[in-house]
């Protein structure tokens, strides 16, 4: 368990999401990295249903269940600035259960699946966004294995970063801000894929710069 | 009275129901008393019926219908019945002193007193051994080891029923026992699994077959009755039947450099190249030609051995704290498995917690280490008369004494994990051996008073040998009149040189010295040293 950092990477100019992917994992290859497998990350969206909301007329609360194949036998349960819980994957089936509290927002599922390489003790995993049958970005999850305290590592991220994404090197993500010095867990991670995940459901409104 | 603070009294009664637990809020919950029919069970039990004498007590047998399902067999006995024989049994302590009438009655009596006495006695064996329970109008039993935490789903369940094959008219045999057990004919017959290793080469030697969990036709031993017995064999069956499932799904599943093949009810494994490792289900329903009683070679006996603890160690596991108590919805694994979702483990430690090995692995090892051992031990007697060693069960080390005889003072004691091949250890002890000769020399030269010169372990000078190194020393007199030279190495053997000195400076040749007898390299040192010794006459 070390520190985790999520970014997008942009889909370069005049080239396709899978392109653009394979440059990116020849770039890995080229510095050394072995690959190791396979990863999925996914996330299905519940409005907090109508009933139970009164009569003040308050939005409902938007709550994301996530699972990551790293850790295989848990499942996250998320609101978007609120608590994350961790628990086991009897949870998917307490939701049916819960159906009458939660309800399954519409064609929400969105995932991201790819490889992961290995690169000394940097993990790196390059997926592909995709909702639906659509492909619609490009995931890049770093995680350096040594640390787990996420202000002590941040500028050794950034360089490997820099290293092979060029320019398309995020900032610090909004979760490392937060907590100083405390011990970053999967929770953060799953935060992280969450407002990633938002932010290319929100692009969706912005049609794709493809090729014309 | 003075300012001192009133105590709280409280007066409670007798507490008349005994509490059987208390919540954590204090409510407490009471065990339910007896009911009349437990409490006279109860009771009951505790009257010695065989005292009691007399005809009245034939009458009252006769009369108080069925006694023979009374005690202990099942827990709602009828009431009526009961009572009745209670009476009875009160009638019979008062009028024991009454007359006897009538021969005829009395043997009769004699007779459903033994069978009485023998009940009560079959009763207490019999459920202290067995768990039973009644279904209806039978009284079932269980024989599978599933209360010891065997999750194999076999019934094993037997039925005990009268034995109804008694003849009043002819001598009661002494084993009679009124009640027989029927067990279901899967589990008749002797079931047992046979483990045998086999060479496939013509230098290895068969280690052997052993047939494991094999029991002849019971004969009744004069101190447990013939059910015990029986079932205990039956017993054996799915014991057997559990082991040899685990170890076909194992030998399935594990994936090793040789793999393992698995055909019918033989498991075939190869620990080594040149030996097979064959594990076999036998069931034999009649046992009457198979009464030869096998004569098993003792270190395959330990396999057996190994075999019935590996799995009972699996038993009680399932049973075990960290297992049990377990929620229902929980599968049934370690405790810090049902952690690993909302502690979010990751793969690596997840594995970590799952169990390592299996059953088979841990016989194939025991098999390599037995038939390692065996060689190694071969091979040092080719070598040694006398050594020690220490097992364990995956383990083995040796002590080897290298002395010379007549000078055991002076010994080498070499001590080895015998995880090296046959031929690394028959070289590495012949290197140990010839380095002991120069060794002894050195010692015996501080004991007569010479001085060593030079000695090495390993020279570099001279034929190049090809097991070890050759091992040197010169060992001079105190007033240098002499110097001798060993060089011994484990293919060249000893090769001895002197030389003598000239006014008391040691130049000159070194000659050659290969004349003495005797009966060893360290008797014939010291007669040298000795012999070249000037006479102070």
């Amino acid at each position: 368990m070390g520190v985790e950092s999520v970014s997008q990477m942009p889909v370069a100019e005049g080239k396709s999401v899978q392109q653009t992917v394979e440059l990116l994992t020849r770039k890995l290859e080229i510095l050394g990295a072995e690959k190791q497998g396979t990863f999925c990350v996914d996330c299905e969206t519940y409005h907090t249903a109508a009933s139970t909301l009164g009569s003040q007329g308050q939005a409902g609360k938007l709550m994301y269940v996530m699972h990551n194949s790293e850790y295989p036998l848990s499942c996250f349960a998320l609101f978007e600035n609120g608590p994350c819980l961790i628990a086991d994957t009897n949870f998917d089936v307490l939701m049916v259960k819960l159906k009458g509290f939660f309800q399954s927002a519409k064609a929400s599922k969105i995932e991201t699946r790819g490889t992961r390489y290995q690169y000394c003790d940097f993990l790196v995993k390059v997926g592909t966004v995709t909702m639906g049958p659509s492909a619609r970005g490009i995931s890049v999850e770093v995680e350096y294995g040594p640390c787990v305290v996420a202000s002590d590592c941040w500028s050794l991220l950034l360089e490997f970063l820099q290293s092979f994404l060029g320019s398309h090197t995020p900032g610090a993500p909004a979760v490392f801000g937060n907590r100083h010095d405390s011990v970053y867990g999967p929770a953060d991670t799953m935060v992280q894929y969450m407002e990633l995940f938002n932010k290319i459901r929100k692009q969706q409104q912005v049609p794709v710069a493809g090729i014309r | 009275m003075s300012g001192v603070l009133a105590v709280r009294n409280s007066i409670e009664s007798a507490c008349e129901k005994q509490v059987q637990d208390a919540g954590l809020d204090g409510t407490e919950t009471y065990l339910q008393p007896l009911s009349m029919s437990q409490n006279l069970a109860r009771l009951a039990q505790r009257i010695y019926f065989s005292q009691a004498w007399g005809s009245e007590e034939e009458e009252a047998a006769g009369a108080e219908g069925d006694t023979h399902d009374w005690a202990g067999a099942g827990s709602s006995a009828d009431q009526d019945d009961e009572e009745e024989s209670l009476d009875v049994a009160v009638v019979t302590c008062w009028s024991s002193t009454n007359p006897i009438e009538g021969g005829q009655k009395l043997t009769k009596s004699v007779t459903e007193n033994k069978e009485n006495k023998l009940k009560r006695d079959f009763n207490s064996e019999f459920l202290q051994h067995w768990k039973l329970r009644k279904v209806g109008d039978k009284i079932l039993g269980d024989l599978s080891y599933g209360s010891a935490g065997s999750l194999f789903p076999h019934h094993g369940t037997f039925e005990v029923i009268k034995n109804t094959d008694i003849d009043l008219d002819k001598k009661i045999p002494e084993d009679y026992c009124p009640l027989d057990i029927q067990i279901p004919s899967d589990l008749e017959g002797s079931t047992y699994i046979k483990v045998s290793i086999q060479k496939q080469a013509p230098d290895i030697g068969d280690l052997g077959t052993v047939n494991l969990f094999k029991r002849l036709l019971p004969k009744s031993k004069p101190a447990s009755p013939h059910w015990q017995t029986k079932l205990e064999v039956a017993q054996n069956a799915p014991l057997c039947k559990e082991v040899f499932a685990q170890l076909s799904r194992e030998a399935v599943q594990i994936k090793s450099q040789i793999p393992h093949i698995v055909v019918k009810n033989q498991i075939i494994s190869q620990p080594f190249t040149s030996l097979q490792l064959s594990i076999s289900l036998y069931h034999s329903s009649n046992d009457k030609k198979s009464q030869k009683s096998q004569s098993p070679e003792d270190h395959l006996c330990v396999l057996e051995h190994n075999l019935h603890l590996l799995i009972r160690e699996f038993h009680k596991q399932t049973l075990s704290s960290v297992m049990m108590p377990h929620p229902a919805s929980a599968a049934f694994d370690h405790k810090r498995m049902r952690l690993s979702g909302p502690q979010a483990f990751d793969k690596n430690e997840i594995n970590s917690l799952q169990s390592s090995e299996g059953l088979l692995e841990k016989i194939i090892k025991r098999a390599k280490h037995i038939f390692l051992r065996s060689r190694t031990a071969a091979t040092i007697d080719s070598l040694a008369t006398h050594w020690s060693n220490i097992n364990d069960v995956y383990e083995s080390r040796v002590k080897v004494l290298i002395t010379s005889q007549g000078y055991e003072q002076i010994c080498k004691s070499i001590q080895l994990q015998l995880d090296i091949g046959e031929q690394e250890l028959q070289d590495f002890l012949l290197s140990q051996m010839s380095q002991h000769q120069v060794h002894a020399v050195q010692q015996l030269a501080k004991v007569m008073g010479r001085q060593a010169l030079s000695f090495s372990n390993h020279v570099g000078l001279g034929p190049i040998e090809s097991i070890g190194n050759a091992s040197t020393i010169i060992v001079a007199s105190p007033s240098r009149d002499y110097a001798i030279s060993v060089r011994n190495g484990p293919e060249s053997g000893s090769k001895i040189m002197v030389q003598f000195s000239r006014n008391h400076h040691l130049h000159g040749p070194f000659k050659e010295w290969n004349k003495m007898e005797s009966r060893n390299f360290v008797y014939k040192m010291e007669l040298l040293m000795s012999a070249l010794s000037p006479c102070l006459l």
